[in-house]
């Protein structure tokens, strides 16, 4: 191993030479620059979330890339992979933000992921971040009462952009759940108070809140539209934003049920949604809508088991379909074609649950 | 003083150093003892290990799981120090091994195991392990094997006062506290400890950037227990007993690195067991009852669950070559869960034959039938049998060999836990084939001890949870075949006033899932999550006069974190070295005062990912007996 290892740093030192050849004035490429990323969320009893790497070229999947970059486990559920210039901030919901170069997924800093003031964690069950004014902004649903409510939720404010600690926490309504940012303001999806709420960048405080039908789920723009995509238990909503008031202008609601949030835009207005009719039969099925008609294309596109996450590749035009495997181990990539044809496979890590394209 | 001759009773004396019991043929049972039915009797073909009292001193009020972790070639599955210790036994999971205190099966019937941790060292007197599959021999659960744990008291020994207390790293302090009285027809033994540690050990966070060193938090256990044995000779041919223990375990739930949870756990447990035994010249009665009450709570939500058994057997030596024990076990087991609410009733019939051809040859047949909830389980034959082919002066070459049937009926939670709980489920079932060598050398002081056992098994309807939809359910899906291999070494020598002892096992355990769960699951062929291939232990011990030092060390290979064996824990091994010194300064005052250094080289470590464990510790013992 040590050996290894050894070898592992010649290697990185001759490229490292070699890198500093004044005849070559390009970057090299970083390893995960290209291709395809999978998010796996982890196992919650484990904490053994991480990302994997597919290449489109040679076909190759490298899992648990942070790990094997870093020489040490994610430790953690990936709760969501937030992009910034080249930076990305992988979201842990059990209490920390991990930050990488998004090329080499080296290690730049973190932010929680520490028991060190019991009474007062610096992150609780953070859901998503954003980079707006030079800060990082983090969704945290704050702690569970006893109840399992939580009605002190934040967001959590990082003033270096490579984590540190948390420099304020600006209380939102409850379980904030990502961010859109525009204008000079964050919107703030709050799911279980079915509430938008407004914080200016800057003032760090919210300062109104937008009452929403249904459970909001995450913005979506389409068409130079802003849209809201919410759930309810017998359809879903999606409802135009007014992007200088915020104001909610106009709604397009779809009849389908047993829907789940996980939902990934296709081309003219379609998308791809995972439903699944839970006990007795446990059928998921992925089912094709149209949002600008509002329309069912077909309920039943592709149907399985354990489907986890979605996503659709504007390269290829495939969508690329996540099964948990009951998360017993790792999971699986389903690539589907435009006619619901599975094209091959992908194996991923522990609840593969999200994609991102790299092309 | 009462003799009683028993046949084939084997009387398991305290301080002798860890055996391998062997199931022996004539013995006599002074009833200076309380009588306990002997565990080996009717296990011909299987192995039996006890650990001796030494090894319980050296850890007395710390938990059995370390005991067994440290001194033993299991593996138990360790959630952090003092957090959830489960055992896996030849390769099986956290269920498949029954544990019984003083012949009451204590795993949790909602959960289906036990938590070895909260289990301390000081609250019986002997620890003996069963090695596979023995379901004939102990009912539900026992497909890799079974622990026991009994309490051992004594008649005749007038007034004894026990002061033990233990002093560590991380702010342990064990105390306990013992008095007992005994005359010729009656003991009584009263028992009080407190078991405390901060558990606030230094650790690297590997969940944080550049992996920074911090002090564990959330991680304080405080356990408080008494004990109380009675025991009365009613005439020459009755015997009653009972034995009382209270423990109550109050713990903050180590986080995973990384995480902030802050769980709060707490787990009190009553148990109560009353033996009457009648004997006569070739038979003992044995009548037993006992209540077994259990409480877990985690972060306030509160899961009671409540056993009451009723047993009889009469164990018959029907003449020098054949020996029979015949009965019947009532349990009415009763759930109160926060999510749900159940009873039920168990019975179990069961005969054991031992048929002894030979001096040199033996055979157990052993069999079984539960019904639970008005459903049978698994009928459960099993059949051993061991030959000395070779015995001289100085050497004995045996070899055994079994066959046996177990299983384990589904627990209250996989058939009543709500949401997901699966009334239709059935039991688990294995069966299993063994076969072993054992020679022995003994001469001038010195003796050696060799013992091979190769297992294979077979396990079926194995139950997992899985998500459906918004919860998780428990299906039979799974199908494992674990084999392994399990040697044990003892070396012992006396030269002059010098005694130099080694233990050592090492097991090589394979469990291999046979069948996918989906299409896209890819763990056909792999090793079981967290069952390691190999495990290694050794212990050498050294004696003169009044002093005693000893170095402890075992090795436990990868250990996978998924059926997908994609990534391991990675092997550690641990050193511990340890010295006492036995003291008379005042007459009739005995003192031992030990001092023990854990993971001496300060490895950092993990049995379980991600669960923290501490670096070199140490632990000053002081044991006052008056």
């Amino acid at each position: 191993m040590k050996n290894f290892r050894l070898l592992g740093y010649l290697f990185a030192l001759s490229l490292f030479i070699y890198s500093c050849d004044s005849s070559r004035d390009e970057r090299p490429l970083g390893e995960y620059e290209k291709g395809l990323l999978i998010i796996n969320e982890g196992n919650f009893s484990s904490r053994d979330g991480d990302i994997s790497h597919y290449n489109f070229n040679t076909g190759d999947v490298q899992q648990n890339i942070f790990e094997k970059v870093n020489n040490r486990p994610f430790a953690g559920l990936v709760q969501d992979v937030v992009e910034f210039e080249d930076y990305y901030y992988l979201v842990s919901n059990t209490g920390k933000v991990e930050i990488v170069n998004k090329n080499t997924f080296q290690s730049l800093g973190s932010v929680g992921g520490n028991t060190v003031d019991d009474n007062d964690p610096e992150l609780n069950i953070p859901r998503s971040a954003i980079v707006a004014d030079n800060k990082i902004y983090i969704a945290d649903w704050g702690p569970y009462d006893a109840t399992f409510a939580n009605p002190k939720s934040y967001v959590a404010i990082v003033n270096n952009l490579s984590g540190g600690d948390v420099f304020k926490k600006s209380r939102t309504s409850s379980r904030p759940e990502n961010f859109h940012k525009i204008n000079n303001d964050l919107l703030i999806v709050c799911s279980a108070a079915r509430k938008i709420d407004v914080m200016r960048i800057g003032i760090d405080t919210v300062n109104r809140s937008i009452d929403v039908e249904g459970t909001p789920v995450r913005f979506i723009e389409h068409d130079n539209k802003l849209l809201l995509f919410s759930r309810s238990s017998s359809g879903i909503f999606f409802h135009e934003i007014n992007k200088t008031d915020y104001s909610i202008t106009n709604s397009t609601e779809i009849n389908i049920s047993n829907t789940t949030s996980k939902l990934t835009l296709g081309e003219n207005g379609e998308a791809y949604i995972i439903t699944s009719t839970g006990w007795p039969d446990y059928n998921d099925a992925v089912s094709k809508i149209s949002i600008t008609s509002g329309q069912v294309l077909d309920a039943s596109f592709y149907e399985g088991n354990g489907f986890y996450g979605i996503g659709f590749d504007n390269f290829d035009k495939n969508i690329y379909l996540s099964e948990n495997n009951g998360f017993q181990g790792s999971g699986t990539a389903i690539v589907i074609n435009q006619s619901g044809a599975e094209v091959k496979t992908i194996p991923t890590g522990v609840g593969p649950s999200g994609f991102i394209f790299r092309r | 003083m009462l003799f009683l001759s028993l046949l084939c009773a084997t009387s398991i004396s305290i301080g002798v150093e860890t055996s391998l019991l062997s199931p022996q043929d004539t013995v006599e049972l002074k009833l200076v003892e309380v009588y306990s039915a002997p565990l080996e009797k009717y296990s011909f073909g299987q192995t039996l290990q006890s650990l001796n009292s030494r090894d319980l001193e050296d850890f007395q009020g710390q938990a059995l799981a370390e005991l067994l972790q440290q001194r033993t070639g299991l593996f138990l599955r360790q959630y952090g120090p003092g957090m959830l210790a489960s055992l896996t036994m030849r390769g099986t999971s956290a269920g498949h091994n029954a544990v019984f205190w003083n012949g009451l099966p204590i795993n949790s019937p909602s959960l289906g195991q036990a938590d070895f941790s909260i289990l301390p060292v000081g609250g019986f007197d002997e620890a003996t392990i069963h090695y596979g599959s023995s379901g004939a021999l102990y009912g539900s659960d026992a497909i890799g094997g079974a622990i026991h744990l009994n309490n051992k008291n004594t008649f005749n020994k007038g007034h004894q006062t026990k002061i033990l207390s233990t002093l560590g790293s991380f702010g342990r302090w064990n105390q306990q506290v013992e008095y007992a009285y005994s005359n010729k027809n009656f003991s009584t033994r009263s028992r009080f400890y407190r078991n405390f540690s901060k558990n606030n050990f230094k650790f690297n966070n590997l969940a944080r950037a550049g992996s920074p060193e911090e002090r564990q938090k959330n991680a304080e256990i405080e356990q408080i227990g008494a004990m109380q044995d009675l025991a009365w000779n009613l005439s020459e041919q009755q015997q009653l007993s009972t034995s009382i223990w209270w423990n109550h375990t109050d713990r903050q739930i180590q986080p995973v690195m990384g995480s902030n949870d802050k769980d709060h756990q707490v787990d009190r447990n009553f148990r109560a067991v009353v033996d009457y035994n009648r004997f006569s010249s070739s038979t003992v009665w044995n009548i037993k009852t006992g209540v077994i009450l259990d409480e877990l709570n985690f972060n306030g939500g509160s899961n009671k669950t409540s056993q009451y058994l009723l047993s009889t057997d009469v164990d018959w030596n029907i003449s020098s070559k054949v020996k029979s024990k015949s009965g019947i076990r009532f349990n009415h087991v009763r759930g109160n869960l926060s999510s749900y609410e159940a009873t039920e009733d168990r019975i179990e019939l069961y005969q054991s034959i031992n048929y002894l051809p030979a001096s040199n040859i033996a055979f157990s047949l052993n069999l079984r039938q539960m019904i639970y909830d008005g459903d049978l389980a698994p009928f459960t034959p099993s059949i051993g049998s061991e030959w000395t082919f070779f015995k001289n002066d100085n050497n004995s070459l045996s070899t055994h060999a079994s066959a046996s049937r177990s299983f384990k009926i589904p627990t209250l939670n996989d058939r009543f836990w709500v949401p997901g709980g699966n009334p239709d489920i059935e039991s688990e079932e294995s069966i299993s084939a063994e076969l072993g060598f054992k020679q022995e050398y003994t001469s001038n002081g010195f003796r050696l001890s060799n013992q091979i056992n190769l297992y294979s098994m077979w396990v079926d309807n194995w139950i997992i949870w899985l998500p459906r939809g918004g919860f998780w359910s428990p299906e039979n899906i799974r199908e494992v075949r674990n084999q392994g291999l399990e040697y044990f070494a003892t070396v012992t020598k006396s030269f002059d006033q010098i005694q130099a002892e080694f233990n050592g096992s090492y097991n090589y355990t394979l469990a291999t899932i046979l069948n996918t769960l989906s299409e896209n699951d890819r763990s056909q062929g792999n090793q079981l999550p967290y069952t390691p291939k190999h495990k290694a232990q050794g212990n050498l011990r050294l004696s003169y006069k009044s002093n005693s030092a000893f170095v402890n060390g075992h090795w436990i290979g990868e250990r996978f974190i998924n059926t997908d064996n994609m990534s391991a824990v990675a092997p550690y091994g641990l050193l511990d070295v340890g010295f006492s010194k036995k003291l008379e300064f005042i007459p009739k005052v005995n003192a031992v005062i030990g001092f023990q250094v854990n993971n001496i080289t300060n490895n950092d470590y993990q049995v379980l990912r991600l669960r923290a464990m501490p670096g070199r510790n140490y632990l000053i013992n002081i044991n006052l007996t008056l």
